[in-house]
């Protein structure tokens, strides 16, 4: 398309420039019934997994449909999704911390023919656009990161990932018969963006092989000293090698010390470290950051590797959906996967999802693994 | 890597704009760069920027802390991006000729 400017001057850049203004102010876009009665809300019930009521102290109700969102997705799917909230909620709607939809209407009436609307429109390949769920007990939508979309440091993908064990757990989206709520996040590296450190089950991109050095260019691209600096096991020194008789600095990284995190790639861009028979998947367990009952916790690791089998990734949907029975038949009402993995005991826990204990999964990092190890006579065979 | 031909210099550069190599710095780079971010002309206290860039990276092998910048030079953050409007990664290092800043930026 041939370039048509927005009134942009380059040859004046600072020119009209407006800055720091910040996001709009939230209740501009309140729907009139929820800036009525902010702040006067009495209490809420779950009519049916995905639909909320909540009244307030005047009478007030506003019904809330929340549907599950794909978090990647097109101007054409917003202006969809704005379509249904003209039709249905006066042009109002709102998107969740974790990155669903929800619909709100104080008419009553409304309720049935959006849910039907909903539940009716489907992508051409047959998936739901607007499936409803997410609420209670159940498995609400995934956190989840950019994978081979965007970033240039993931170990796995992200979007892919999601819909395979979003698909696999579709039941408990649309239900609320676990235990209690439990919270699947992802993430494409262990920089963590998102949540994975905290839920109750996580799924982590996880490299296998060291970093390739790229020495004639090191130097150029990257400043050294942040590449020795970012690697948390000392891997990495400063040294010099000889190329087409030219001295040239570079790093050398001691592969027994290096656990492949890649942090040393992202500070430099010179050290690449993706791999497609190395890369893949750690699962992890027992997260959460509620205050309920008990304090939050991280989640552990649980299963050390899993290889990347895009586009479905059978093997690692199979073991979420393994633990996730096991969980569903042996926990206690309100009981968070973590509770109950540490009320049986991990070694119970192993047992019960089926999965194999490796000596992977015995914390080796710096003084408090020592920790994590068992200081007691108190197991169980 | 795309090249620049500029004032009867030839610059490789990255995607972004940054030089390939901290030594094929030279004036005309500076020049070079002033046109493609948005500064007007080259005065004593873009030169004083550089300058400390230049000397900081050569000792250091890294681009200083943005606070040590501002002790360096006297100039606070503000008049930093008075000076270079995308700011001291993107427009003064790119300016001094030093790598691209990297990590999740």
């Amino acid at each position: 398309m041939a370039f048509i400017s927005s009134g942009y001057n380059p040859k004046k850049p600072m020119e009209n420039r407006i800055t720091d203004i910040g996001p709009r102010k939230y209740d501009e876009f309140y729907p009139p019934v929820i800036a009525k009665n902010k702040g006067k809300w009495l209490y809420h019930e779950i009519l049916e997994p995905g639909i909320l009521v909540h009244v307030g102290e005047s009478g007030d109700k506003v019904y809330t449909i929340r549907v599950g969102g794909c978090r990647f997705m097109s101007v054409t799917h917003l202006r969809e999704i704005n379509e249904i909230a003209d039709k249905y909620c006066d042009g109002y709607l709102r998107f969740t911390t974790r990155n669903n939809i929800e619909f709100m209407t104080d008419k009553e009436e409304n309720v049935k023919p959006m849910k039907e609307d909903l539940l009716s429109r489907k992508f051409a390949g047959g998936s739901y656009k607007f499936p409803i769920g997410g609420t209670g007990a159940g498995v609400t939508n995934i956190v989840h990161t950019q994978g081979w979309i965007h970033c240039h440091t993931p170990a796995t993908d992200a979007s892919g990932t999601v819909k395979a064990t979003m698909d696999v757990l579709f039941d408990q989206f649309t239900d609320m018969k676990l235990p209690a709520k439990l919270r699947v996040s992802m993430a494409c590296c262990l920089n963590m963006c998102g949540a994975v450190h905290c839920s109750d089950i996580a799924i982590l991109g996880y490299h296998r092989k060291p970093p390739m050095i790229d020495h004639e260019y090191i130097d150029k691209m990257c400043e050294i000293p942040l590449a020795i600096a970012a690697c948390p096991t000392a891997a990495i020194k400063p040294t010099k090698i000889e190329i087409e008789g030219k001295e040239l600095k570079t790093v050398s990284v001691k592969e027994e010390k290096c656990m492949f995190c890649g942090n040393c790639y992202t500070m430099c861009p010179s050290m690449p470290l993706a791999d497609d028979v190395g890369d893949g998947i750690v699962l992890m367990a027992g997260g959460k950051i509620s205050n309920r009952r008990d304090a939050p916790k991280f989640s552990k690791v649980v299963v050390a590797f899993i290889p990347n089998e895009q586009p479905r990734w059978p093997t690692m949907t199979a073991t979420i959906k393994r633990m996730i029975e096991a969980y569903s038949k042996d926990a206690n009402k309100y009981e968070r996967l973590g509770q109950w993995a540490e009320r049986i005991g991990w070694e119970r826990f192993f047992e019960k999802c089926e999965l194999e204990f490796t000596h992977h999964l015995i914390d080796d990092f710096r003084d408090p693994a020592y920790y994590t190890w068992r200081q007691t006579t108190n197991f169980k065979f | 890597m795309e090249t620049i031909e500029y004032m009867g210099k030839t610059f490789s550069v990255d995607e972004d704009g940054f030089i390939d190599d901290f030594n094929n710095w030279c004036p005309e780079w500076e020049q070079w760069v002033k046109t493609v971010e948005g500064i007007e002309e080259i005065n004593d206290e873009h030169r004083k920027l550089v300058t400390v860039l230049r000397d900081y990276y050569e000792k250091n092998g890294i681009a200083p802390m943005v606070r040590i910048l501002s002790k360096v030079t006297g100039f606070k953050l503000k008049h930093i991006y008075e000076l270079y409007p995308s700011g001291p990664g993107k427009g003064a290092c790119k300016m001094a000729g030093l790598p691209k800043p990297t990590g999740c930026v």
